[in-house]
């Protein structure tokens, strides 16, 4: 029996605990958003049974409702953490803004409806209009609602646009187009067939009370508007297209107020109970964001052909709005009020017209509703120095930034993000009339710095007010307390077999320039202390050692805590394969920084130089290392070319000097031939013979000539061709002179 | 009938004609068409600032929902965009008929390509930010935190908005006027492969900033850290197609253009950050705005002459005149440089000149055509940082000295000369005295 029971609780509680190490599993991976209130009852529920539950050992029910109570600690922390986004009001940039996105060129609108936006944001946000642009714009209105072919669009704008600028417009104007507004909703069809001709005699109605605006068949008109609306709070444009919209719901809401108000007889009470049943149906439908905003989506493309959850949402506001202002309460609650704030306060500043109105008209319509007025909790900053004694200052304000009524703002809890644990406090902060601001005078006792969420919550003075305003409960806001971190006790070490082998002291943050040897047998130390203001032990984000080597090749440690202090060991002998076996110079950097602290600091320590092994054969490479792109681009050293010397020639007056050399044998030949005493006394006398030897010596002569032809420029074939005939007659001439001579000799002889 | 047909089909041709030659073109290289994908539409207000500052230069805005699955890069082999823009980092999956390859396919047709990332950025960013040699950190939780130049601001504590202002030095990518306010980055980084010389960086990060969660603690060396961290970066493929990197969205949001700028340990405050003219020149970079060059009008000749030659001798001097324009974004405005250089090139460059210019975009040089005959090549390769790539090359054949070119009387063989011609003279007396002295 007793040992059944223990398996059995055995079993369940492995059970109970897989469930919590699956938790845990999930925790990690998806963070605390992944869990809802859903699973916060469970848990609860769980402890719940453990606690009940028929197991005889109060130890072992002890134990299992310690683990899963943790669990829901953690869970109810995590649930607090999610929405910690702080929100602020409209501001002087969105003034500017407006200012900039609605600049009309020309000094015209382009269209009424344009002109109603822009009118209308300028309204709220308290932006004077200039005198010419009024009248030129007024001037259009009454234009528009004294031509006939406007249609009740049209009128519509115009009455919107003059309610604005209170243009004076004839009362047989407006008569005229109140007739034709009534018409129109005689035979409307769809849903902006209603709206805007209700929308143009409310105006009317606000503008005179001479002209006759009022339905008599109010009822009847309101029946066929409410026919258009769905089973989920959404409504059609028309009653022969099925898709519905939630744009639609708020055009239909506003037109239906108006109905209210146009109608002479009462309305059924009925319908307008069913109509407030299908709001908060509406309101089902509505999405969250994870930091607390609410908001409305839209599949169908708008009347204005604009999509989108901000048109969507504006729409719905403006629809609530105004038919709360006419059928009295309703059931809402005023988170979702308060949500719906926080979702057009956190677009921010948007970058066109059209959705800057339908945020700041949103806006204006929350500012003034009848359901909940949003009162919004700001920080002008977030980030608090405790070096320079700042003060924790929170603001409260409506949307629009207007000051709230009176109230009290208390900090109720404290988280600390690093160990998920909450403080609970209870301090009310300190208000300054003259500024608006509530101040938190001391920190709370143990908020040292670092990173916190506090939870606000706004206490109304008047418990009248709570019925007006929605402050949303508690609000969380992220806090960043920083000051400055002391830095003690930085040493950097080189120990051999755990024997110190030098030991230089850091200056951190300060300038240091050591200069370190170790081999691969030896290690590197370096540690260092850091203390908060408060004297508490301060666990930095980052801190980093890094070692860079000349060429370019970094390591990074991260410096780890031992308790007491940071601190690293580099053991060169396992860390040689790492460093790719590069000797050589190191550089040492520690990186010390973290969000909370002030003095965060990168700080050059000197280099250390290490002797590593050889680099061994199969050694990895060190990874490329990035090029600078300047050296890359830039332009080429020039090349010239370099061309083969000129042959070493003599000197020309050398040349010219072996020239007249050379003739000096020519010169001696002739000069012999005088001692010789030459003659022509064989010259032959008679004519004939003598004809042939002038011919035969002028041939010669030719020869010679043509030589000196050839090496000028005559080429080789014209030459030999020349020297054929010029041969063929020397043969001739040369052989009848040679055989004269010849006779003449033998003639002597003989003689 | 017919004749309404006809004249439909000519209506259209000539509205496709004249939207052809809206686009892209070699003549005309800035982009006109671009396609602008989001993860939600909201973005259209909130970075309204950018996409009207492309629209009022002239650019047609085509906005998409990026599972919108009516997307689609091209139509009949036709593209019908010439730049791209993602500003969707969550997107797993495109709709339509995108992916990663048609996505390399539009850039290696040349169209540029704008990506932003942020701290949520997908499977799919990363893999197409792979692929053109920039690495998201794979740690997907982890963005960059910096503690040594955060912007100091009143409502972000946690030094994940960063104040960047190390910018490459390069007008053509930033523009002539100095950014001097630092421009704000809260997103994630990047670094650039080593390997890759076609991306560069534009936008680092401090040497004290590194890459991890700021929500957990860190356990081991974060994988990026320092100055090697890109924040911004931009690649330009061999085809002058360019692609931008951000690992920050919020880099080209309103709310990041007009928001007042203080980086920490700086007394310095800036009214308006320096987004705005970072985005703005980078985007004209981007999109061939600027940076994009023309070479026309090559010719060559001999110094003194101006037909262009078949063949060069060795040790003519010659001349060499290129025009290089830059497009503004509206003409071709001559460009000036005094870097662009000449190649006389044959296997190796044999002549290397930086030429002259006239600073209306003529460049010009003159050199001595080198003393070895082949078959040469005019090279001009101009790689400058930012501008596309100009290679121009024109081949030449370079021929040596002919046999009747060479120097005809040489003062040297002068002595030889009067030898011979002193011999025949000789000759020809010697045949008198030989043959008539008594």
């Amino acid at each position: 029996m007793e040992l059944s029971k223990i398996s059995a609780v055995k079993k369940e509680l492995g059970t109970l605990f897989r469930y919590f190490l699956v938790f845990c599993k999930t925790w990690e991976a998806n963070g605390p958003k992944y869990y809802d209130s859903v699973t916060l009852k469970t848990l609860a529920f769980q402890i719940q049974l453990v606690l009940q539950s028929p197991i005889t050992s109060p130890a072992i029910k002890f134990a299992m409702a310690k683990k899963l109570g943790f669990a829901f600690l953690v869970l109810v922390a995590a649930s607090i953490c999610e929405a910690a986004v702080i929100f602020n009001p409209i501001s002087e940039a969105h003034r500017s803004a407006a200012l900039e996105l609605f600049s009309v060129a020309a000094g015209k609108f382009s269209s009424l409806e344009e002109a109603f936006e822009a009118l209308r944001t300028f309204e709220v946000l308290e932006i004077e209009t200039k005198p010419d642009l009024k009248d030129s714009t007024c001037k259009y209105v009454v234009d528009t609602l004294s031509s006939g072919s406007s249609n009740a669009k049209d009128l519509y704008h115009a009455l919107r646009v003059s309610s604005l600028l209170k243009c004076k417009i004839s009362k047989g104007d407006l008569a005229g187009a109140a007739s034709r507004l009534k018409d129109s909703v005689k035979d409307a069809k769809s849903l902006l067939d209603f709206y805007y001709p209700v929308g143009g005699l409310i105006l009317i109605k606000d503008q005179t009370s001479e002209v006759d605006v009022l339905f008599a068949d109010g009822d009847g008109i309101f029946r066929s508007v409410k026919a258009l609306s769905q089973s989920d709070g959404r409504w059609r444009y028309s009653s022969n297209n099925p898709e519905s919209s939630t744009f639609a719901a708020g055009v239909a809401l506003e037109t239906l107020s108006g109905i209210i108000t146009l109608t002479s007889s009462e309305i059924d009470g009925n319908l307008i109970d069913t109509l407030k049943n299908d709001v908060v149906k509406l309101f089902d439908n509505i999405h969250k964001y994870d930091d607390g905003a609410y908001y409305f989506d839209d599949q169908l493309l708008d009347a204005s052909g604009h999509q989108g959850p901000l048109s969507a949402t504006s729409s719905v506001v403006r629809g609530l709005t105004a038919f709360s202002s006419t059928s009295g309460s309703l059931n809402i609650p005023g988170d979702k009020i308060l949500g719906l704030a926080r979702f057009f306060l956190g677009i921010g500043i948007p970058g066109n017209g059209k959705d800057l109105y339908y945020q700041i008209d949103a806006l204006a319509c929350l500012e003034n509703n009848r359901v909940s007025v949003p009162l919004i909790l700001s920080l002008p900053a977030c980030v608090i120095s405790v070096t320079r004694q700042e003060k924790l200052k929170v603001r409260v304000t409506t949307v629009l930034g207007s000051t709230a009524p009176p109230l009290s703002v208390k900090l109720m809890q404290v988280f600390s993000s690093g160990s998920k644990d909450a403080s609970i406090i209870k301090q009310e902060l300190k208000f300054d009339p003259k500024e608006a601001v509530h101040t938190l005078d001391a920190l709370p006792v143990g908020v040292d710095i670092g990173e916190y969420v506090f939870a606000f919550e706004i206490v109304l003075s008047d418990p009248e007010h709570k019925k007006i305003y929605a402050t949303g409960g508690r609000t969380k806001v992220p806090i960043y307390i920083t000051g400055v971190v002391e830095v003690d006790n930085a040493k950097v070490e080189v120990l051999e077999s755990d024997s110190i082998e030098t030991q230089k002291t850091l200056d951190l943050p300060g300038k240091n320039d050591v200069a370190l040897s170790a081999n691969h047998l030896q290690k590197l130390w370096l540690s260092f202390q850091l203390t908060t203001p408060l004297q508490n032990r301060f666990k930095p984000h980052q801190a980093l050692l890094k070692l860079r080597h000349e060429s370019g090749v970094e390591h990074m440690f991260v410096v780890g805590n031992s308790g007491k202090q940071f601190e690293i060991t580099l053991d060169f002998l396992g860390l040689v394969e790492k460093f790719f076996y590069l000797s050589g110079k190191y550089d040492m950097e520690v990186t010390v920084g973290d969000a909370a602290m002030e003095n965060s600091f990168l700080q050059p320590l000197g280099h250390i130089e290490l002797d590593l092994p050889d680099v061994p054969e199969k050694a990895t490479r060190p990874p490329p290392q990035a090029v600078d792109p300047y050296s890359r681009y830039g332009p080429k050293p020039e090349i010239t070319h370099i061309f083969r010397p000129q042959e070493k020639r003599p000197p020309q007056e050398l040349s010219y000097a072996f020239l007249g050399l050379v003739f000096v044998p020519l010169l001696g030949f002739f000069f012999g031939l005088l001692r010789l005493g030459v003659n022509m006394k064989n010259f032959p006398t008679s004519t004939v013979p003598a004809t042939f030897a002038i011919l035969f010596h002028g041939g010669i002569a030719a020869v010679l000539v043509l030589y000196a032809l050839f090496w000028l420029k005559l080429d080789l074939f014209t030459t030999l061709k020349t020297l054929g005939f010029v041969g063929m007659f020397l043969m001739f001439v040369g052989h009848r002179t040679l055989s004269h001579l010849a006779s003449t000799s033998s003639k002597v002889k003989s003689s | 009938m017919a004749k309404f047909s006809i004249a439909t089909v000519f209506i259209a041709s000539i509205s496709l004609l004249l939207a052809l030659s809206n686009s892209f073109s070699l003549e005309n290289p800035t982009d006109r068409r671009i396609l602008v994908l989001v993860d939600d539409l909201a973005l259209k207000s909130s970075h309204s600032i950018f996409f009207s500052s492309l629209q009022t230069r002239g650019f047609e805005l085509d906005f998409k929902l990026s599972d919108d699955p009516k997307i689609a890069l091209q139509r009949y082999g036709q593209y019908l965009y010439d730049g791209l823009i993602l500003f969707s980092p969550t997107i797993e999956r495109f709709g339509g008929s995108l992916d990663v390859a048609a996505i390399l396919d539009f850039v290696d047709s040349g169209k540029d390509l704008i990506v932003a990332a942020d701290a949520s950025a997908s499977d799919l960013i990363r893999n197409i930010a792979a692929e053109c040699g920039v690495d998201f950190d794979e740690d997907s939780s982890a963005v960059v935190i910096d503690h040594g130049s955060y912007a100091v601001s009143g409502t972000e504590g946690d030094h994940t908005l960063i104040a960047a202002d190390d910018f490459i030095q390069s007008d053509v990518l930033l523009g002539t006027t100095k950014i001097e306010a630092p421009v704000l980055f809260k997103g994630i980084g990047h670094s650039l492969n080593p390997a890759n010389s076609l991306v560069l960086k534009v936008l680092s990060a401090s040497p004290s900033a590194y890459s991890a969660n700021p929500k957990s603690k860190l356990s081991s060396p974060p994988s990026l850290s320092g100055s090697s961290i890109s924040l911004v970066s931009v690649v330009q493929a061999r085809n002058n197609a360019r692609v931008l990197f951000s690992g920050s969205l919020d880099l080209f949001s309103n709310k990041f253009f007009k928001s007042p700028v203080q980086k920490a340990g700086s007394s310095n405050k800036y009214a308006k950050s320096g987004n705005q003219q970072f985005v703005t020149e980078l985007s004209k970079w981007v999109f061939h705005e600027r940076g994009h060059l023309k070479a026309v009008n090559v010719r060559h000749h001999r110094v003194g002459e101006t037909d262009e030659p078949a063949i060069y001798r060795i040790n003519d001097d010659l001349e060499y005149l290129v025009e290089i324009y830059e497009w503004s974004g509206s003409s071709w405005e001559p460009y000036v440089a005094n870097d662009v250089q000449i190649q006389f090139y044959m296997m190796s460059p044999y002549v290397l000149k930086t030429m002259s210019t006239d600073k209306k975009g003529l460049y010009h040089t003159s050199f001595k055509v080198p003393d070895v005959y082949g078959v040469f090549q005019f090279k001009v390769e101009y790689q400058r940082l930012g501008y596309t790539s100009l290679s121009l090359a024109k081949q030449i054949p370079v021929r040596p000295f002919r046999h009747n070119e060479y120097e005809r009387f040489i003062p040297t063989a002068f002595p030889y000369y009067g030898a011979s011609f002193s011999t025949m003279a000789a000759f020809f007396i010697f045949s008198f005295v030989y043959l008539y002295s008594k």
